[in-house]
């Protein structure tokens, strides 16, 4: 490997000490008690993790986060396909998601806990919400985008309506559905601490919370550390996979946009 | 005479267009082709050629008239009848010879027996050595000879070609037209042919209809009696070859009153 290619490779973990860095810095500077050092804050990360409490409340939160997430998938994906393909499909729910799309889903939350409560069923559903209109959107738009003539040749070919949905228009369409899973993922993440936020009672938004309300800040850092650590693994795990989906539409020899 | 292959009924074709007016992409067009016919469709553009094609493929239904195949209704697309786009219309996410298997698999041949086939047609049009590449990766003209062979490959009864060669260059165009005659003079399928160069009609077609277009009409049906096989350099000195394109190219001349 070369100099330029070895430095390509470690950038992301410079940016990482440099941040870091100039983290440690200020907090030396303003040396005031609500803004911990970053070592302070590192420090505090092994008790969060060893905490079988925290841990638990952590895997409470990614559950949940799945659960929505994989609902949100499933639901999205063929509704936003049918949405791209039949007009009368797009032309009823077109509207709705006009009207839904701009609502901070987690601004509901209120009434969902009214109806549903504090526990599992309201944060999912949040979670759900949350991921299914970005994956509607791109799905339907992947949808429409496939080209007529190529359906066309699936039909001469013998191909039924059902065969050339599920075998072209959705392959046709994955990297747009891709698209809109990574950003759905992010929104996951984003739902799911601010439904903890909302309804405390368990998960990692609550232990964030807490700590705050005890002014035990280092927690309060070294928590926010962990979410952030979370969403970028969980961000380039997604990454990968995506990649290695549609590497088709992706130019030979290119270097993935990604740095995982 | 042959039995006729395709055969076009008083077929007519209305479009709405925005608001209440409507536009006769067709009128009243009857035609006969018959089996293993080369036949052209030549016309300016919005003469609705590639509509006609579009209907014997079943893509598209008549507002009035009816197309057969071998006899029998048009009612939608169908194996006998393989498309090949302007566009190419290849499936991005399969590789060249996943492309040039879809077909066959979708007939429910055998893998292996797919595999082989799908590998023998990409010899034949040029492309041995490209199996594993994806579309996005090839040139226009290596996109359309994948087009060819995928259509090829399940065996339609007819050739249904919507100006294939129109978004390649000069000299890429022309191989392609040789290698098609090649490919027909080994097969004989049946070609309907759209394009809008008067040149690779002639050139390559044993008929060439002529259409004028709002609404969209036959002008007159020209026989091309050029011997075959046809080789281009030997055609381009041959004194039939000029006299059938310029009687082609006084007919189709747009005057400003038929825009």
């Amino acid at each position: 490997m070369t100099a330029r290619g070895v430095l390509k490779a470690l950038s992301p973990l410079l940016a990482c000490i440099g941040l870091l860095c100039v983290w440690q810095f200020a907090s030396l500077r303003l040396d005031t008690e609500s803004f911990p050092t970053a070592i302070d804050t590192l420090k505090a990360v092994p008790a969060i993790l060893t905490d079988r409490e925290s841990i638990y409340n952590i895997l409470d939160s990614l559950r949940r986060m799945a659960i929505g997430f994989t609902l949100a998938v499933l639901v999205a994906i063929p509704l936003g396909l049918l949405m791209g393909r039949i007009k009368a499909v797009a032309d009823f729910f077109n509207p709705l998601m006009m009207i839904v799309y701009p609502v901070p889903k987690a601004a509901l939350m209120p009434i969902i806990m009214l109806w549903l409560g504090v526990g599992d069923m309201s944060k999912t559903l949040v979670i759900f919400l949350g991921v299914s209109l970005p994956i509607i959107y791109h799905a339907y738009q992947g949808a429409r985008a496939v080209e007529e003539k190529m359906l066309w040749s699936g039909a001469a070919m013998g191909m039924s309506a059902r065969a050339r949905m599920l075998r072209i228009v959705l392959p046709a369409a994955l990297p747009e559905i891709l698209t809109g899973c990574r950003t759905g993922l992010v929104l996951a993440l984003i739902t799911m601490i601010t439904s903890e936020m909302i309804a405390r009672q368990s998960g990692a938004g609550n232990i964030l919370f807490n700590a705050l309300d005890m002014a035990q800040y280092d927690t309060v850092f070294a928590m926010i550390l962990i979410v952030g650590v979370m969403g970028i693994v969980l961000d380039a795990a997604f990454e990968r996979i995506r990649l290695s989906l549609v590497r088709w539409s992706q130019p030979r020899g290119d270097m993935p946009l990604s740095f995982s | 005479m042959k039995v006729a292959m395709i055969e076009i009924d008083h077929v007519s074709q209305r479009f709405q267009t925005s608001g209440r007016r409507s536009h006769l992409a067709l009128s009243d067009i009857s035609l006969d082709i018959a089996d293993g016919a080369f036949v052209s469709i030549l016309g300016p553009s919005g003469c609705g050629k590639s509509t006609l094609l579009y209907i014997v493929g079943g893509f598209v239904k008549p507002t009035e008239g009816v197309a057969r195949v071998k006899g029998k209704l048009i009612t939608g697309p169908g194996p006998d009848r393989g498309p090949v786009f302007q566009e190419f219309a290849l499936f991005p996410w399969k590789t060249v010879l996943g492309n040039v298997m879809y077909g066959m698999l979708q007939q429910g041949m055998k893998k292996s027996e797919a595999d082989a086939r799908g590998r023998g047609l990409l010899e034949m049009v040029g492309l041995k050595g490209y199996e594993t590449f994806f579309p996005k990766e090839l040139s226009g003209g290596m996109k359309q000879r994948v087009a060819i062979a995928r259509t090829l490959a399940y065996d339609p009864a007819v050739l249904l070609m919507d100006e294939p060669f129109g978004a390649l260059d000069a000299h890429t165009r022309t191989r392609l037209q040789n290698d098609l005659l090649d490919i027909w003079d080994r097969q004989r399928k049946t070609v309907l042919f759209v394009t809008h160069s008067v040149e690779e009609a002639v050139f390559l077609s044993d008929k060439v209809v002529v259409m004028s277009r709002s609404p969209g009409t036959i002008k007159q049906i020209v026989d091309i009696d050029l011997p075959r096989p046809r080789r281009r350099a030997d055609l381009l000195l041959d004194a039939r070859f000029q006299t059938y394109i310029v009687e082609i190219e006084k007919m189709i001349d747009d005057r400003p009153d038929d825009m």
